[in-house]
């Protein structure tokens, strides 16, 4: 009875003893933990590929648009009168050309023959 | 109920020729490639890799800032102003109609985006001296999803127009009961 006492007793002075390493483990465990799951959600939240900050894209930064404050915004709430419906009109038509004017993603650069990477010819 | 064991026994052996004949195509298709080709990808690796590069990065950033623009059109203009016409009792069905489908094409865009910029990044992962027929498959993924990309950014320009269509509807309804000639 007394031989496991003095178990206890030896295992709660470990504990104890080294509380300070114990709280150290514990919180970089938890870091560790909660640094897995914030990449994760970086990763397939689609951030990752908004995030011009990363490595490759050093030379392209400083081109991304940070605010369009070309962009000029309708009001939500108001009367509905021909003058607000007309300046609808004129904002809607004046930013919808400005969207369409680039055929974003077309053309074939991955074309392997662009690559250099297809069938050499005979 | 009895179960007739022929026609699942048909059936599941023509799903096994099915996926049998796909897996072939696919195996065709990786392997179709020739030894000169082979050589001439493990020659243009650098500068293959290099233009890839810089495609991925002009491409992130066509992402980024047409994005943008993408966004704004739903955010700032579109919805706004279906918030507006429906606030004032006015029937917005049709603008609203446009506008989710074209809130269903940004998220495609998005999601498509995400998927060819992971696919165009693990092809640049891969060493092409070493593993060329895998980097010629993954450029060729890479590929079909950006050419997708593409696609859903016609369908949103498509959306563009047909929002404008659905305005122009609307405007004649209301200024002829404004008794507005516009």
């Amino acid at each position: 009875m007394d031989d496991i006492k003095d178990a206890e007793e030896i295992e709660q002075t470990f504990w104890v003893k080294h509380s300070f390493l114990l709280l150290i483990g514990i919180s970089i465990a938890t870091a560790l933990v909660l640094v897995v799951i914030s990449m994760e959600l970086y990763a397939s939240s689609g951030a990752a590929q908004l995030d011009l900050s990363r490595p490759g894209y050093k030379d392209v930064t400083s081109q991304a648009v940070q605010t369009d404050n070309d962009f000029k915004d309708y009001q939500a709430f108001g009367t509905l009168d021909p003058s607000s419906v007309n300046d609808f009109k004129t904002l809607y038509e004046k930013e919808a050309e400005k969207v369409k004017a680039v055929d974003a993603f077309s053309g074939d650069p991955l074309d392997p023959a662009v690559l250099e990477i297809s069938a050499p010819t005979p | 109920m009895k179960i007739r064991t022929a026609p699942v026994l048909a059936g599941m052996l023509t799903s096994l020729l099915v996926v049998a004949i796909s897996y072939g195509i696919v195996s065709a298709e990786s392997t179709s490639i020739t030894d000169a080709q082979l050589n001439r990808i493990k020659t243009n690796c650098v500068s293959a890799k290099n233009t890839l590069n810089q495609i991925h990065a002009s491409d992130a950033l066509l992402r980024v800032n047409r994005g943008q623009l993408y966004e704004s059109m739903t955010t700032k203009l579109m919805s706004r102003f279906n918030n507006r016409v429906d606030s004032n009792h006015y029937d917005a069905k049709n603008l609203i109609s446009v506008t989710q489908n074209y809130g269903t094409a940004l998220t495609n865009f998005r999601n498509d985006y995400q998927s060819y910029e992971e696919q165009l990044s693990n092809a640049l992962s891969i060493d092409c001296t070493k593993e060329p027929v895998s980097f010629y498959d993954s450029v060729a993924s890479s590929r079909v999803k950006r050419t997708q990309v593409h696609v859903d950014v016609t369908i949103l320009h498509q959306y563009i127009n047909d929002y404008e269509s659905a305005y122009k509807d609307f405007a004649a309804i209301f200024f002829q009961a404004h008794g507005v000639n516009n």
